[in-house]
């Protein structure tokens, strides 16, 4: 059973359902009777929703495999930050766990390293601590700090 | 008589303190009040210079009198106390006047070290911390990161990392506190576990080891009483039981966030030594826990978070042999519910199922020459490690439990280099944590050796001396336990 899907710049994507379904939001639809048509994903580009479709492919053909998929899996989130960033916003709208964690994990990666004041300004979050405050909540933490 | 119960408690307790801190026979003797008169029973009291490591920090060196005449012993040796020797009003109101007296050291309360900030923290981009400096994040791109994504990501950072991020704002200073934060560190899948560890050198505040960053933490958990010793006994879902050393009080937290309970007062008239296991009801510590101490005449009790309350569930079946001599240096392990204690005379283990209330005995012969040994476990598998010492030489071995003949196995051994360093020598060993990854500290009479084993894949690692900020010298590891770092596990 095949599924039309198509990306925000009109792309029309075929899929067999069975993947598909790995996204949670387009199961839902299947479940809902709403899949007869082309079903639209407005936030998702094509560049984007090629990614994700070989994401779910995988997932079905080597499901047996834990130590393959681990490997494809590696691979596959070695992208650009701004595909990255893509992958992480179409995983979450489509709702596919496996993805939205794996890129979760990958950004998390990226920021263990900085300091509180470099993710602000990457994050562009603003702090709302007084700098008494900050200063209290660094010596609370301060064995995190610590070599 | 009261007295008498309060003495053989005391003796209980500092023949413990004996054997987590020295290399020396565990009894306590003083020389009976016939062989020598005594001009003041605080002679037999008094506290020495510290000598080279370990000192002992707790207790004040006691001389036999004899000794005290030799004065070319460069050793320190134990006086003995024989309770039983009938003339215990003499020994109770000795050791009573050395408390007294204040030359009789308890140990004092430490501060954690001092919190001045290190000067590099200052400058920032500099932290010690960046070894990711490669990554430089384009703002452009993360700027417009959705909010309700940063929890998924921050539930993914490294444990010490997300401390240092609680003061980047407000919303990531409270999310110990979010249940949808906690609902994404649950998905994070377990790492290898922490080890909390005692030192010889500061009972009062753990070090923390991290063995997949193999490096040691030093926070202070201020609501962990400090005017008293507690070690930790048992650990599930994230959480360490304390017990304190006179057995009396339970303390439950959670190491790394401040989540902290003392547990209420248990039913007991007399503080004997327990043995104590912990299992969660379900998956994680919002489900409840269970907390159970077994003593050596088979009285038991288990404590119920969810009720906050102690109860007696029962007896212990006439088929389990008493007194029930439980070996206290190891942890109990769980597995489904179930807990598991070494027991010996006869040698083996006993049971206790916390789900249906039921205790079972196995009757397991110890491998020989076997000394120092722990329970643990991996898989389901369980496990017995322990010092194996045959003409000098002594090893540590891994043994497996062969379930359909109940008996050990032998399955691996420490790499034989590293035995060698202990050949001739006097080893204790202390094992901690009980579950597929454990911290085994080696001490001999000179020197520490901490190694770290896991035991579904058979890896020997060495552990980086255990040194505090600032700090230079190199900590002795006296027990421990092993948890599992969760953020949002509340005691």
């Amino acid at each position: 059973m095949a599924l039309e899907l198509k990306s925000s710049d009109n792309k029309i994507f075929e899929v067999e359902e069975l993947v598909a379904v790995q996204s949670e939001t387009i199961k839902s639809l299947v479940e809902d009777g709403c899949a007869d048509n082309v079903i639209p994903l407005p936030n998702v580009d094509s560049k984007t929703l090629e990614l994700v479709l070989d994401w779910c492919k995988n997932h079905v053909d080597m499901k047996l495999d834990e130590e393959k998929l681990k490997e494809y899996e590696d691979k596959f989130i070695e992208v650009d930050q701004a595909v990255l960033y893509d992958l992480l916003l179409a995983a979450n709208y489509l709702n596919i766990k496996d993805l939205l964690n794996r890129a979760c994990q990958k950004v998390a990666d990226m920021l263990k390293g900085k300091t509180p004041e470099q993710i602000r300004e990457t994050l562009n979050i603003v702090n709302d601590f007084s700098p008494e405050e900050e200063e209290e909540i660094r010596k609370e933490n301060l064995w995190a700090f610590e070599e | 008589m009261e007295g008498l119960a309060m003495l053989r408690q005391l003796i209980g307790q500092l023949q413990e303190l004996l054997e987590l801190y020295g290399s020396h026979p565990s009894s306590l003797v003083l020389p009976s009040p016939s062989l020598s008169p005594l001009p003041h029973p605080l002679h037999l009291l008094q506290p020495l210079p510290p000598p080279p490591p370990p000192p002992p920090p707790l207790l004040s060196q006691f001389h036999s009198h004899h000794q005290r005449q030799q004065q070319q012993r460069q050793h320190h040796s134990w006086c003995v106390l024989n309770v039983d020797d009938g003339s215990a009003d003499d020994y109770y109101s000795l050791i009573m006047a050395a408390g007294k007296s204040g030359n009789f050291k308890m140990l004092e309360p430490c501060k954690p070290p001092h919190a001045k900030k290190p000067r590099k923290e200052r400058t920032r981009g500099k932290l010690s911390g960046t070894t990711n400096t490669a990554e430089i994040m384009e703002q452009q791109i993360w700027k417009d990161f959705p909010e309700d994504l940063f929890e998924a990501v921050i539930a993914r950072l490294p444990i010490a990392t997300f401390f240092r991020f609680r003061s980047v704002c407000r919303k990531w200073n409270s999310l110990l506190d979010s249940q949808s934060f906690s609902q994404h560190c649950a998905q994070v899948p377990q790492g290898n576990p922490w080890f909390y560890t005692i030192t010889h050198e500061n009972v009062n505040s753990g070090a923390i080891y991290d063995p997949s960053s193999k490096k040691w933490h030093h926070p202070t958990i201020s609501s962990l009483p400090n005017k008293m010793i507690v070690l930790p006994v048992a650990s599930a879902g994230g959480l360490v039981c304390f017990l304190d050393i006179g057995h009396r009080n339970f303390y439950v937290c959670n190491p790394l966030t401040q989540s902290f309970k003392e547990l209420p007062a248990r039913s007991v008239k007399v503080w004997s030594r327990v043995a104590v296991g912990m299992t969660l009801n379900g998956n994680s510590t919002c489900g409840g826990y269970k907390i159970l101490w077994v003593g050596c005449d088979g009285e038991f009790e288990v404590y119920d978070s969810l009720k906050n309350s102690w109860t007696r569930p029962g007896h212990m079946p006439s088929s389990i042999k008493l007194p029930l001599s439980l070996n206290f240096r190891s942890q109990a392990v769980s597995i489904d519910g179930t807990l598991y204690f070494m027991r010996s005379d006869p040698e083996g283990i006993v049971s206790y199922d916390m789900v249906n209330g039921v205790w079972k005995q196995y009757i397991i012969p110890a491998p020989l020459h076997l000394t120092d040994h722990t329970l643990a476990e991996c898989g389901g598998r369980i496990m017995l490690v322990g010092l194996l010492t045959k003409n000098a030489a002594t090893c540590v071995c891994i043994w497996e439990l062969q379930k359909m003949t109940l008996l050990w196995k032998e399955v691996d051994r420490m790499p034989n280099i590293w035995c060698l360093e202990f050949y001739g020598k006097h080893v204790r060993m202390t094992c901690l944590g009980n579950r597929g990854l454990l911290m085994l500290s080696l001490r001999s009479r000179q020197m520490n050796r901490l190694v770290t084993y896991d035991v579904s894949n058979r890896e020997w690692l060495k552990v980086p001396g255990c040194v505090v900020p600032r700090g230079r010298k190199r900590q002795w590891i006296a027990c421990g336990t092993a948890f599992h770092p969760c953020l949002t596990a509340i005691a």
